[in-house]
């Protein structure tokens, strides 16, 4: 599991890759909430290199957005995979965590 | 003999060892002697389905004399085959002559994984301590799973198969009134002792219909109930989907609600289709302000309704590829095999479709089939 993180204008881009697993939390979940929840900016996540999502991944996702509101910013999810869509969808994850279908609309949505 | 009841025999640890000496050890890493481990001595060890082989695995896909592991040049586990039938395998790979397995490797015989670990006499000795702890803690979850029905209204039967010693998932069915049969899945998020020790609490509020002000045959209200009760922020991090019935005997309908948890499914007797039941809302504890709703299906005689985790369709395969739910419905059609459960089917089915080593998450699967 892999990391990325950078800022475009006043928004935290971070990029996911690998298999969102319990393996793969345990690699990134404490880097994950450290890029996102300490200065409170509105957040953008990259799922399209997510080949896999498992329920500690949705956790992992869950935490970091409750955290960062409590922060006053706003955490928006895109590029999802059809795969990873398809467990997002079972699980409503979409009713706390807003998804969008590309940077530009999630940009969108948090800005 | 079934999948995952493989009978172990085993010799006894005959090797003398202080406490910080190191030992190669065989660590059975599937099935319901999960966890079981094996010395590797110096004078090496057979595997075998029958006696005189040291460590005796009751599997029919074990030849009598399987395969032998040694330790080579500077104490190195090495696996030899013995023309055996069905193979040897070290990490996937069939093996064609002696084979050194690193530490960490898993070696496939039969049916049967084995983790090859190196550790000191007195982690050994540790872990087993450890590991007769976490047997009482399986043995409570188990004892609270329901009993298989085989006569009335509905049959049951099902498979619980958690990918560690202790799993997350739990399920339960019984009478709420003379004509309301309760029913549901669920699955807390991650595996372990946490996810277990919070699936028996929910468990045991709804074997005992313990929910405080709530009509326990409506399932919208259980699940809110539920999502009140159970905040991840209160219960370190976890959540956890669940599927929730009730089966009115008299009217032959379910009412239901699911919250984050995939459909489960009804196969009408020929098999023509498998209807998702679902209601669409986020997991219980995840958000407080989640609304819980609930359908209802009509149940025609003879119809099968399969309830499962995840654990069930989510793995990779033995081509590298990911499973998903949509992979997985199929196979809720195929017609069923005589002298096999519904379960044990598909279980056997996931089993041979995905990579050797185990699954990566509990195997859960409840089967009610309705006259």
């Amino acid at each position: 599991m892999e990391m990325r993180h950078d800022n475009v204008g006043d928004v935290r881009r971070v990029v996911l890759v690998g298999r969102l697993d319990t393996a793969g939390v345990d690699v990134v979940e404490t880097r994950f909430g450290a890029a996102i929840v300490p200065n409170g900016k509105n957040t953008i996540v990259d799922l399209s290199g997510v080949t896999f999502l498992a329920s500690m991944g949705i956790r992992m996702l869950i935490s970091t957005t409750r955290a960062l509101s409590r922060k006053g910013g706003r955490l928006v999810m895109f590029g999802a995979t059809p795969g990873v869509h398809d467990v997002i969808e079972t699980a409503a994850l979409t009713d706390i965590i807003p998804l969008a279908s590309s940077e530009n609309d999630a940009l969108g949505l948090v800005g | 003999m079934e999948d995952g009841q493989t009978r172990v025999m085993t010799f006894a640890r005959s090797a003398n060892f202080t406490l910080e000496d190191r030992a190669h050890c065989l660590e059975l890493i599937e099935g319901h002697d999960a966890g079981h481990r094996f010395i590797v001595g110096p004078a090496g060890v057979s595997i075998g389905r029958t006696a005189p082989a040291d460590i005796v695995l009751a599997d029919s896909e074990v030849s009598r004399s399987h395969c032998r592991l040694s330790l080579e040049n500077d104490n190195i586990l090495t696996v030899t085959d013995l023309n055996s039938t069905n193979g040897t395998f070290i990490d996937g790979v069939r093996i064609s002559h002696p084979t050194a397995m690193p530490v960490g490797a898993v070696l496939r015989v039969g049916r049967q994984s084995l983790k090859h670990e190196w550790r000191t006499h007195r982690e050994i000795l540790q872990h087993d301590e450890f590991d007769r702890d976490i047997a009482k803690a399986r043995s409570y979850v188990e004892a609270l799973l329901p009993h298989p029905i085989g006569e009335g209204p509905f049959k049951t039967e099902w498979l619980y198969e958690p990918c560690s010693k202790l799993g997350g998932d739990a399920f339960g069915y019984g009478a709420l009134s003379p004509t309301q049969i309760m029913l549901y899945m669920m699955d807390v998020s991650g595996h372990g002792a946490g996810a277990a020790l919070h699936s028996v609490a929910v468990m045991n509020l709804l074997r005992q219909r313990a929910l405080p002000n709530t009509d326990m045959s409506d399932p919208a209200q259980v699940l809110a109930a539920l999502n009140h009760m159970f905040p991840m922020q209160d219960h370190a991090g976890m959540y956890f989907t669940l599927w929730y019935g009730i089966y009115d005997t008299a009217s032959r309908q379910m009412r239901y609600a699911s919250a984050g948890h995939h459909p489960a499914f009804l196969v009408p007797p020929d098999r023509s289709r498998a209807i998702g039941l679902r209601t669409r809302c986020a997991p219980v504890g995840a958000d407080p302000g989640t609304r819980f709703s609930a359908a209802t299906a009509d149940i025609p005689p003879g119809a099968s309704l399969y309830l499962f985790s995840d654990g069930v369709f989510e793995f990779v395969t033995r081509d590298g590829v990911e499973w998903g739910l949509n992979d997985f419905i199929p196979r809720l059609q195929r017609p069923r095999v005589e002298g096999l459960t519904e379960s044990r089917r598909l279980f056997r089915e996931v089993r041979r479709l995905a990579q050797p080593g185990g699954l990566d998450d509990d195997f859960t699967l409840l089967v009610l089939t309705f006259d």
